[in-house]
């Protein structure tokens, strides 16, 4: 895509058909090119990568992050970010445990327990998430400043919730969420194919996803076109909301309880992901397409090295090449683009 | 020294499929201005790119002062004395005078040289100042400064680097009038220095008190360059434009009974009060006034775009009692706004989405969207508003100024509007693309569609419009009813508050 100023470029003649843009391009496929490369050499060289169950397993971790790097696509696009989700996470599934303990211990049904303790944690998420939105809208306060309160909120909220101890109150068929299986597929791979696309579907089809992309691009023009841009804004706060509760259902159902300690730093690892599919921190621009492939990407990249054998230590080092790659790539590649 | 030359030889830039600046030779002489014309497109701003070091010619050659220049960026530019003010403002708000132009230069004391000499340095700023006649205190802070008095700190921050050539890029395009007479006396100034200045602007009128010579570019070529004596306003615009005739407003354009906007008392703390106008179906009505007069902020009041404090706007028949950008835009009206770049377009975003940004809603089908539905949209407008675009999936900062515009006309022009405002629509964009945009408010009367114009441009309301408000110090106080038949200086008297008709 062609941003140079120089007016003089476009020399089409009126009435002229417009010029058929390349269908494909393969420096448009960048990232999707060197994953594709490491799937092969992993397949080579590292031993149990290219099976069934090691698949799975990538596919199993890929989706607790991946489900909230959807949301976090959503709202990096809009020029906002969130670092609440880790301690989200972690306070979400306690407040479930903690609901579907008490309940259950007062005689209500485990079915019935769990369902009020999911209800309650998306209502707090919604509330939450406008709540910041509105802040941001109203009262311009970064996003990153609302969220890094939430942030303490929720972890010192988990502890607070479960005296810093696990609680375990589920019952065997909560299980499934984490561990169950349908056609030997994780049941969370599902939840992170259905979450893909309906983000998907929403950044590419709705009037709601262009105004998230235009609010992200310039908010001021948004608001002056008539753009809802506090509707936005809470929406998509919220949005990610929804996803960590979703993801904290899975967590919790994973390690079968509610634990204050889980989650620490998923929001490096969930904008790492949106980062490596190319998302701009600046807004305005990404795509969900980009995160899934960069949810992926991440996700193979630590279980090859695992696989492999490398040293934990290695494996953050690997990380950071990754992001600073990454981000030079798609610098680079703008940068081009713009001096045509 | 003597005078400087500058001496262009063959210079050249071809960006792929384009070529931007096509054997460009010409030379220019110290102690002389010359005025740079052009439509937009024809190759100024690569010019000034290629002689700014911000781009690298594909061929040719500069010579300053007999000796050949070689840049690779803005630096070996400014060293071989080539100094460029632009058309957006590069000074620190929170800064002074003097710390602005001395910025990164700091004369120091003390123990180590760490300590900035203050006394030398306002001293220093304070000759520069004098030696150019600026009248403005060099301690004072650039954010208290009118936007006039920033661009001439500019210039001096630029002369302060004792340059061979001064580039100036549209300089005036965002004053007022008394503002633009005192940059241009400014401008004056500097040819006792025996720089080489280049003057790049659209207006036509304001280069005959200052530039010595008219150099026009077209189609990426040199056209000519002639005295300014024999630059009659025709002469320069068939060198522009080839052989074009100017339009005046049609007489068919009549203004109809039913009145489609009543504004009643409007009033805002500090920017406007006791508006009161009536607006009919089909009229084209001109507000005049000095910047800061408060038009834009009333037009943006009414379209709910800032709060009011009290007042009343029926539109088409309906209150709106405390408006906002949706609420008016259903009630059909639209608006274009002042500043295009940041207020009016997403640039990121395509030509697609910014002609469909203010009725998303409506080309959505119950808050499904996709190209398909976007494509007919933007087709529609590209062709009716002639907006010259090579892929409509292109983002809309590729595109001119003038096509821009159009963009954000056609934005709003979907949304189906029965008023449309159109805040300095002409600002930065050549006379074709003007002219263009006339036709189009033209084009909307005679559909009986109501029309607001505010421009700092005199003449052009002159031309357009039905009837011309003008507004003082958020008032109105004087009318003119026969636009047709008043002279401009009668307009600019009313508009400086001599004397309210």
């Amino acid at each position: 895509m062609t941003t140079s100023n120089t007016s003089g470029r476009t020399k089409r003649t009126l009435g002229a058909p417009l010029p058929r843009r390349p269908f494909f391009k393969l420096s448009d496929f960048v990232l999707e090119a060197i994953l594709l490369a490491i799937i092969v050499l992993l397949a080579f060289s590292a031993p149990g990568f290219a099976t069934w169950d090691n698949w799975m397993n990538i596919l199993r971790n890929a989706a607790m992050t991946g489900i909230i790097a959807f949301g976090m696509t959503f709202v990096l696009i809009l020029g906002e970010i969130d670092i609440s989700v880790g301690s989200g996470l972690a306070f979400f599934g306690c407040l479930l445990a903690v609901v579907t303990d008490s309940m259950t211990t007062a005689g209500w049904s485990a079915e019935f327990a769990v369902a009020v303790g999911v209800v309650l944690c998306i209502a707090i998420a919604i509330l939450a998430g406008m709540f910041t939105g509105w802040v941001r809208h109203a009262l311009a306060v970064p996003t990153f400043i609302t969220t890094l309160a939430w942030m303490a909120a929720f972890r010192g909220g988990a502890y607070l919730l479960t005296g810093s101890f696990p609680v375990t109150p589920y019952p065997e068929w909560f299980f499934f969420f984490g561990s169950g299986a349908i056609f030997g597929i994780p049941f969370q791979a599902f939840v992170f194919l259905l979450v893909f696309i309906i983000t998907w579907f929403i950044s590419r089809y709705t009037v709601f996803g262009k105004s998230a992309y235009a609010v992200g691009g310039n908010a001021e023009s948004a608001r002056l076109s008539g753009i809802n841009v506090l509707g936005v804004r809470m929406a998509v706060m919220a949005m990610i909301g929804i996803f960590t509760v979703l993801s904290a259902i899975m967590v919790s159902s994973q390690i079968q309880a509610g634990n204050p300690t889980v989650g620490v730093t998923w929001e490096f690892t969930v904008i790492t992901a949106c980062v490596i599919g190319g998302v701009s921190l600046m807004g305005g621009k990404g795509r969900v397409w980009g995160t899934f492939v960069g949810v992926l990407f991440l996700s193979i990249m630590l279980n090859g090295m695992t696989l492999l054998n490398i040293d934990e230590y290695w494996q953050y080092v690997a990380r950071a090449l990754l992001i600073l790659g990454a981000v030079l790539i798609y610098q680079v590649q703008a940068l081009n683009a713009r001096r045509g | 020294m003597g005078p400087a030359k500058l001496d262009i030889r063959n210079l050249t830039k071809a960006y792929p499929g384009v070529l931007a600046l096509d054997d460009f030779s010409a030379v220019f002489d110290g102690g002389k201005v010359y005025a740079l014309l052009g439509k937009n497109g024809s190759g100024k701003s690569t010019f000034v790119k290629c002689l700014s070091g911000a781009a690298t010619p594909t061929s040719g050659e500069v010579w300053i002062d007999g000796v050949k220049t070689n840049f690779k960026g803005p630096a070996d530019a400014n060293a071989a004395g080539i100094a460029v003010v632009y058309q957006e403002l590069s000074l620190i708000l929170d800064f002074t005078v003097a710390e602005n132009i001395m910025l990164g230069r700091f004369p120091t004391m003390g123990p180590g040289n760490v300590t900035v000499d203050w006394k030398t340095t306002n001293a220093h700023v304070q000759d520069i100042l004098t030696s150019l006649r600026i009248d403005i205190p060099v301690t004072r802070k650039i954010s208290d400064l009118s936007v006039g008095q920033r661009q001439v700190i500019e210039i001096a921050k630029a002369m302060s680097l004792n340059p061979r050539v001064l580039l100036l890029d549209e300089p005036t395009s965002a004053l007022a009038r008394h503002e633009i007479n005192s940059l241009l006396a400014v401008v004056r100034s500097l040819r006792e220095k025996g720089v080489a200045i280049i003057f790049i602007t659209h207006k036509l009128n304001e280069i005959r008190g200052v530039a010595d010579y008219v150099t026009v570019l077209r189609d990426s070529r040199l056209v000519g360059t002639v005295p300014i004596e024999v630059a009659t306003p025709k002469v320069i615009v068939d060198m522009m434009f080839g052989e074009t005739t100017l339009r005046s407003r049609p007489a068919d354009l009549k203004v109809g009974e039913e009145i489609r906007l009543k504004v009643s008392g409007l009033h805002r703390k500090d920017k406007y009060e006791d508006i009161s106008f009536d607006l009919r179906a089909g009229e084209v009505l001109g507000i005049a006034g000095m910047l800061g007069a408060g038009r834009s902020e009333l037009l943006r009041g009414i379209f709910g775009a800032d709060p009011i404090d009290g007042g009343t706007i029926v539109l088409n028949g309906t209150e709106a009692r405390r408006p906002t950008v949706a609420r008016m835009k259903d009630l059909g009206l639209a608006m274009t706004m002042e500043n295009r770049k940041e207020e009016g377009l997403i640039q990121i975003m395509s030509i697609e989405d910014n002609l469909c940004l203010a009725s998303l809603d409506e080309v959505g089908q119950r808050g499904f969207l996709s190209h398909f539905l976007q494509a007919p949209v933007a087709e529609k407008w590209i062709g009716r508003l002639e907006i010259k675009v090579s892929d409509a999936l292109q983002e809309v900062q590729s595109l001119s100024g003038g096509n821009q515009q159009k963009v954000v006309v056609g934005n709003w022009l979907n949304t189906d509007p029965k008023v449309v405002f159109f805040d300095e629509p002409t600002r930065g964009i050549d006379i074709i693309a003007k002219q263009q945009i006339f036709q189009i408010m033209w084009d909307l009367s005679r559909r009986g569609l109501s029309v607001v114009f505010v421009s700092s441009e005199l003449e052009e309301l002159l031309e357009v419009c039905h009837r011309i408000l003008i507004m003082e110090a958020g008032r109105f106080i004087g009318e003119v009813r026969e636009p047709e038949n008043t002279p401009i200086e009668t307009l600019y008297a009313m508009c400086m508050g001599e004397t309210a008709k």
